[in-house]
């Protein structure tokens, strides 16, 4: 009998039964079935590779993802391990779900490896003094054009705010239902106006986090956008389109010229080739900048297991580069090895944005330094999109932007 | 002579329980007990926790600190809770209008004898059967864009296009006429049932007598359908206070809130803002709102009765 139970205790079984630990690991949907599919076969390998943890991975659609996460930590369920938005580290950091990486972050610059993270994607994700997730992808917004409509119209690429409107012009034609550029009043939409901003040198706030809508260069940004509307270079269903509307007037050739994300051309593969990247245009004032996010990867504080999920996101961070070769993420990488793979330099769109807009790429929380929770809820309640329909609607201006700002100091002080 | 003696049984046996056993008066109130337990949990124990909410700084995640009345406050303050109350309020009443007088004249289209009128019914139902999600996409790709079916014939017709959903007066419209459609197959289907209920010896008695058509519509035809319609009256009125997915689906509450709604409203207090406390504020107004509309228009129904 005691033999028994000593050969039990010793034997390979017995300690793996022991020490062995089970890790949670919650991975939004970041692209189609393959995605999911490269997230799988990664997990597998850590697994095979580290027979004492077993990661479990689970996919969580966007739908509600918010809500989701909150049911989680509220029931004490919450995962030991996540991917999310640009904000989502700091918002549940604030309702203390976040565990720091404080410790991850000094061994990555021992060990000389945090100088493979692109400048500034490892720092934006500081919060309260603490690294509260590590980036592992960056989304941004870009400006694309349709290459046979501006040959037909004899136009060159513009690369200034007075090209763009140049060209709009000569792009539209109102009768044959052509315009020089398509826009939306969702989320998308917001971000046009994000993007005119910071390439304008504004921002939504100022260096100490205090709301700035109204500021010169934001004003004389979204006049600019309005100038386009009222001259009737903006396809005029624009208001009320969604993401997909846009898309579908870009792609139908009824505009030339939209804001989006990377990876147009794989979206809309039909036309594919004729799709072109500007190059980030200057500003009146002689700036460049775009709207970007860094996603996150952060652990849980509920987590039982945080020395094996810390060894998990380290490994997770330097085998990641399969989510995009096999899992074709279109957000782009925030390693430079991985940037520099034949992947990304073998494909034209993503090299061209890679080396010209992540170099100007800016946050929402611009000019304040680091991100912070109530920029989820200045997206969510919808401030921006409804500016953005204002001026759509060909709305005032000042009007609209006096309107934003209080609604925005109002998410601010609440 | 079978009813009454079934009658006297059922009051002999009554008796006879009383007689054996005082207690079985409570039995049934402890058969009701699982059904009342469950209406407690399901419809007063939500109701009570959203009440209370309304009165706390809570989020997603939690009740948070008690902040008295500060929530209302903050909404009677807000252009954005008026411009929903004022939308609620104007979806309703064309609703209310529209759908019942497109109902009542389809329902006395209905009630004529004719050939085909089966197939009728069923093709007017449709727009009642078919799933809000599929009906409101279809009707969305009708009318936002310039080669949606209405504007290319607006732009036949030298009108359009107009892009319904891109200017707030427009998109207002394009929601109020599109809760119509969807709900103008209820009343037709709920006044064509009454409608066939009323005696046609009425008519026959009032021609005698030398009525014209009108007269018998309005003393005949109106008085024996007021009770139903002013049920689906205050039906209608809820129902369209409450309604979420056809302004959501068709604008999102937009462009520039024009057709947000109480209940839009209130959603997106609660999971855009996270302000929890905020949107139960606005989900009670709303039913504090409806209860009013809902007693006024009973209590007239009892007096007219």
């Amino acid at each position: 009998m005691l033999a028994t139970s000593i050969t039990i205790l010793v034997s390979p079984f017995g300690s793996q039964a022991k020490d062995h630990v089970d890790v949670q690991f919650w991975d939004m949907i970041w692209g189609g079935p393959e995605y999911i599919d490269a997230g799988k076969a990664l997990v597998a390998q850590f697994n095979e590779e580290h027979p004492d943890i077993t990661v479990t991975y689970r996919s969580v659609p966007w739908t509600n993802w918010y809500q989701t996460f909150l049911t989680a930590i509220g029931s004490g369920t919450a995962p030991d391990i996540s991917t999310g938005a640009g904000y989502q580290a700091v918002q549940l950091y604030d309702q203390d779900a976040i565990l720091p990486i404080d410790d991850v972050i000094s061994q990555l610059k021992t060990d000389g490896k945090l100088d493979d993270f692109l400048p500034k994607t490892v720092d934006v994700l500081k919060y309260k003094d603490h690294y509260v997730a590590l980036p592992w992808a960056i989304d941004i917004r870009v400006w694309y054009y349709r290459k046979d409509l501006l040959e037909q119209a004899h136009v060159q690429p513009p690369s200034s705010w007075q090209e763009l409107k140049a060209a709009a012009q000569v792009l539209t034609n109102s009768k044959a239902d052509q315009y020089g550029l398509v826009a939306c009043g969702d989320t998308l939409g917001s971000h046009w106006l994000f993007t005119l901003m910071l390439n304008n040198g504004g921002g939504l706030f100022t260096k100490d986090g205090k709301p700035d809508l109204g500021s010169e260069r934001n004003l004389e940004a979204l006049r600019f956008l309005s100038d386009l509307v009222k001259s009737q270079f903006v396809y005029p269903a624009s208001a009320g389109y969604h993401d997909e509307d846009e898309l579908s007037a870009f792609s139908q050739g009824k505009a030339a010229i939209t804001i989006h994300a990377p990876g147009l051309s794989g979206r809309l593969p039909k036309i594919g080739e004729k799709i072109g990247v500007l190059k980030p245009l200057t500003g009146p004032h002689g700036e460049q900048g775009t709207i970007a996010w860094v996603n996150n990867i952060m652990l849980y504080k509920q987590g039982k297991h945080p020395v094996e999920t810390k060894e998990f996101l380290k490994w997770w961070s330097e085998h990641e580069k399969e989510l995009w070769t096999k899992g074709h993420v279109t957000q782009l990488p925030v390693r430079k090895s991985f940037a520099a793979d034949p992947y990304f330099q073998g494909n034209a769109e993503t090299k061209f944005i890679l080396e010209n807009y992540i170099p100007v790429g800016k946050s929402t929380a611009t000019h304040d330094t680091e991100i912070f929770p109530k920029l989820n809820d200045v997206e969510g309640e919808g401030v921006m999109q409804t500016l953005m329909q204002n001026i759509l609607q060909g709305k005032d201006v000042d009007a609209s932007v006096k309107s934003a700002s209080e609604r925005l100091n109002s998410i601010l002080e609440d | 002579m079978l009813v009454e003696r079934i009658q006297r049984q059922n009051d002999a046996s009554v008796d006879l329980g009383t007689v054996r056993s005082p207690s079985i008066r409570w039995f049934p109130y402890l058969l009701l007990l699982p059904s009342l337990g469950m209406i407690c949990l399901i419809e007063l124990y939500p109701f009570i926790s959203g009440v209370s909410y309304s009165f706390h700084k809570g989020t997603l995640l939690g009740r948070g600190a008690f902040v008295g009345l500060q929530n209302y406050e903050r909404l009677f303050s807000s252009p954005d809770f008026y411009h929903s109350l004022w939308f609620s309020f104007i979806f309703a009443l064309f609703n209310v209008v529209f759908s019942y007088l497109i109902g009542l004249a389809l329902a006395l289209f209905l009630n004529l004898d004719f050939p085909g009128r089966g197939i009728c019914r069923v093709f007017l139902l449709l727009p009642w059967i078919v799933p809000a999600v599929v009906s409101i996409v279809s009707w969305k790709w009708l009318i936002a864009d310039s080669g949606g079916l209405v504007n290319i014939l607006l732009s036949d017709f030298h009108l359009g296009p107009i892009y319904f959903l891109s200017q707030g007066n427009w998109a207002i419209v394009a929601v109020i006429v599109i809760k119509i459609w969807r709900s103008f197959p209820f009343m037709m289907l709920s006044l064509l049932a009454a409608l066939q209920v009323i005696d046609k010896s009425l008519y026959e008695a009032g021609r005698i007598d030398g009525a014209n058509s009108w007269n018998l519509f309005w003393h005949i035809t109106m008085p024996h359908l007021k009770n139903i319609s002013i049920i689906q009256a205050i039906l209608m009125v809820i129902w369209s206070i409450n309604d979420f997915e056809t302004p959501y689906l068709l604008t999102q509450g937009g462009p520039s809130n024009a057709t947000e709604n109480m209940i839009l409203l209130s959603y997106r207090y609660t999971f855009g803002r996270n302000d929890v406390g905020r949107g139960s504020a606005v989900a009670l107004i709303t039913l504090a709102f409806l209860t009013v509309l809902a007693t006024i228009m009973m209590r007239q129904q009892r007096q007219r009765a």
